[in-house]
């Protein structure tokens, strides 16, 4: 029972753009692009996103295959249960992310069977040539996963990025530990091309890794811009839609194609915002995706919060990019050092912002920019039970915003130089649930949930 | 049977509003003008169309009004959606808080044990301002004392009295429903007296109910509703966990149902003084009936 493939028709999740409308085709040709590299005989590597080695794989023509990217399908088809209940029976804990989970059990059954699990979601993940992994404080699978993965392929060698950078201390600058981080990332980069050119026998061409970086900068600025456009009140695009288009974001990183991408989203949204098109044709409360993986199976939740009048014009849920302008990377030209100036300063942008407010840090900081910035009515957070580094701080970062917009009047200085009273209050809901393990969903309670919300911030609103 | 009458007396009619609350284990209805004249309490069934039907008319009949004089009527609780001649459906959260404060102005914090959930609200200026649920298992809610009140051979009611002779309350560990239970027959087994294992069921209860309620702020006054307020023995270890006073309505299942009539006395309320007359149903309870 547990491995038979459950077959379920469901209406998609609606998208409010076109753009988001083509991620699912672009997804799919990129999954069937694997099978095709794999039989021309190129080089395979299972990726994780957010460890900076797109262009340095992309420049060596290795086509990465992302694995948290597969396992996201396969919960987005509901199609995840027989590989999650696999990886249970080999021994490993429902309680292990996941992602992760839906992987080993993928991996151990194609290698058992010699090739893809029957009827394989868009015809399966590919076996690699090698697997990157990285330790990173994001979170721990990164490197545990692929060691685990080579109990089912012992002789598929892992590479290990070590991707550190300073936690945050108030009374620390971080400019003086810059150089120590720099120097040991781009070493640590530089041991990972070593690898790939043992691998692939061949060089690493630095022209090219150049020009991917500069796409990857100017990459970065754009889709910073491009989302901007949803401060627009109406906004033109909300999260729903933010969670396909993270695929670009997060998997296209370095390409041209990804590059495209966002300059199409871009035209799209400031059309939208020029004819005032927002995403529902009554915009009623504004909210903040305050953290989280999506659950990829319930992503119709989206349409229903966008049903109650409700829409989310900004998240911080992969939106793990800043413009150059923000980052002001220092002038080099050594693309391996860039990129690690970049990792660098992208984590600790935050730092200086929240040293600034007393009692802040550097998540919390983001979110109350963002809720000014946006015009945020409310929060929502995911606790995904098997994501232990987003479950983790979900519930101190709601507590230390509560600290801030507290259910009291508060006097503002306006413009005018006036002071006038203005309630502060944000309400927030924490969904409950998993990214793609949905023996933890109940739609009927979420949707229960959703609606005493929806509640709320209407008492709310009435009270301000 | 379902239990019925007039609860909390009666009052003039003046104008009519009913409130219907479908738990996923009791059903609930009131009708109110001033005050509550008719109530209804039952047990949820599978259809819950017809049981929603029933309830009202059954209201309707203690009542002694027919169904076009009421001027308003809510729909709440989970199965809210199945009541097709209610005129607005609103969720629990906000009919239970508006239901608690009609009878304690200053509750602040609401701790509903259901059936099949628990919930806690935080109220601020009136209205309720953050909410916490507990629906992903049983352990934190009524269904896990029936079980282990099935297994210990009693009622929910002897289950209560009994723990409160205990002076030495046995430590449950467990905490899903189904292990809780073998440990229990466990410890029956190796001698503990019933009344401390009972205490200890309440204890552990509570202790799962008080940390899910911590997540919001939790403030004075605080007031425990649903059919686990019936229980003395849970109420005193939640207010013992929380180093707090408690307070109940005397028909603590009442409140969700009294706090949508309410509601809906609120939405005509507002509309009269705008000048409008808010969009009702026609009042007609056979069209609906599914056989």
């Amino acid at each position: 029972m547990a491995e038979q493939q459950v077959q379920e028709k469901r209406e998609s999740r609606r998208k409010a753009t076109k753009s988001a409308a083509l991620i699912g085709p672009m997804v799919k040709a990129s999954t069937l692009a694997c099978q095709r590299a794999k039989e021309e005989g190129k080089k395979l590597a299972y990726t994780f996103i957010n460890c900076v080695y797109d262009e340095i794989v992309r420049a060596m023509d290795i086509v990465p295959v992302w694995v948290e990217n597969y396992a996201g399908v396969c919960g987005a088809k509901r199609d995840a249960e027989r590989f999650l209940s696999r990886a249970e029976s080999l021994g490993f804990s429902r309680s292990l992310c996941t992602y992760a989970l839906c992987g080993l059990g993928f991996d151990q059954w194609r290698e058992e069977l010699g090739q893809m699990p029957p009827n394989a979601p868009w015809g399966g993940m590919q076996k690699p040539d090698f697997m990157l992994s990285s330790g990173q404080i994001l979170c721990d699978p990164r490197d545990k996963w692929f060691e685990a993965s080579r109990q089912f392929m012992p002789e598929i060698p892992v590479y290990n990025v070590d991707l550190p950078w300073p936690l945050y201390e108030d009374d620390v600058e971080v400019a003086e530990v810059e150089g120590y981080y720099v120097k040991y990332i781009a070493g640590e980069l530089r041991g990972l091309i070593r690898f790939l050119e043992e691998q692939t026998q061949k060089k690493m061409n630095y022209d090219r890794l150049s020009e991917l970086v500069d796409l990857t900068e100017r990459t970065w600025t754009l889709v910073w811009e491009t989302y901007e456009l949803r401060r627009a009140i109406p906004t033109p695009m909300d999260t729903g839609d933010a969670m396909n288009t993270m695929v670009p974001l997060a998997f296209m990183m370095g390409t041209q194609e990804g590059y495209n991408f966002f300059l199409e989203l871009n035209k799209e949204l400031k059309e939208r915002i020029e004819k005032k098109e927002g995403i529902i044709p009554d915009e009623k409360y504004r909210l903040i995706w305050g953290g989280g993986l999506p659950s990829w199976f319930a992503l119709g939740d989206f349409n229903y919060f966008n049903s109650k009048g409700a829409v989310f014009p900004v998240e911080t849920t992969y939106r793990l990019i800043e413009p150059m302008y923000h980052l002001n990377l220092p002038d080099i030209h050594d693309p391996v050092e860039r990129i690690a100036y970049r990792f660098f300063r992208l984590w600790t942008y935050w730092y200086d912002k929240a040293r600034k407010r007393p009692g802040s840090e550097p998540d919390v900081e983001r979110l109350i920019n963002y809720i000014e910035d946006y015009k945020i009515d409310g929060v929502v957070m995911h606790e995904a039970f098997s994501c232990r580094t987003w479950h983790l701080g979900l519930i101190w970062q709601l507590n230390q915003l509560q600290k801030i917009y507290k259910p009291i009047p508060i006097l503002r200085l306006g413009a005018d130089g006036a002071k006038k009273a203005e309630m502060k209050e944000l309400p927030s809901l924490i969904l409950e649930s998993d990214i793609i393990d949905i023996s933890s969903y109940s739609e009927v309670e979420t949707h229960n949930q959703i609606d005493a919300f929806i509640e709320t911030l209407e008492s709310t609103k009435r009270q301000r | 049977m379902p239990a019925e009458g007039n609860v909390f007396g009666m009052t003039q009619h003046t104008g009519y509003f009913a409130g219907i609350d479908i738990g996923s284990t009791m059903t609930k209805a009131v009708i109110m003008d001033e005050g509550i004249i008719s109530s209804v309490i039952g047990p949820t069934g599978p259809e819950q169309r017809t049981l929603a039907h029933h309830t009202m008319e059954r209201a309707l009949d203690l009542a002694g009004i027919p169904f076009k004089s009421i001027a308003y009527l809510v729909a709440t609780g989970y199965g809210r959606i199945n009541v097709p001649f209610a005129d607005k459906q609103i969720t629990e959260i906000s009919c239970h808080a508006r239901g608690v404060l009609s009878f304690f102005p200053h509750a602040r914090t609401i701790i509903d044990i259901g059936g099949q959930d628990s919930k806690a609200i935080s109220i601020n200026n009136g209205k309720p301002v953050d909410f916490i649920m507990n629906d992903k298992c049983a352990a934190g809610c009524g269904r896990f004392l029936e079980v282990i009140a099935d297994s210990l051979g009693l009622g929910l009611e002897e289950m209560d009295e009994i723990s409160l002779k205990s002076a030495n309350p046995a430590r449950i560990s467990n905490m899903c429903t189904v292990f809780a239970e073998q440990e229990v027959i466990a410890k029956l087994a190796g001698g503990i007296p019933v009344h401390d294992l009972a205490a200890g069921i309440y204890r552990s209860l509570a202790e799962r109910i008080v940390n899910m309620a911590r997540r919001i702020k939790i403030a004075s006054d605080l007031v425990i509703t649903g059919g686990g307020a019936k229980m003395k023995a849970l109420t005193k270890a939640i207010s013992d966990g929380l180093n707090l006073p408690v307070s109940s309505p005397a028909e603590p299942l009442l409140t969700g149902a009294v706090g949508a009539a309410m509601l809906g006395r609120d939405i005509m309320d507002k509309a009269l003084k705008e000048g409008s007359m808010p969009e009702t149903k026609e009042r007609s309870l056979v069209q609906i009936v599914v056989s």
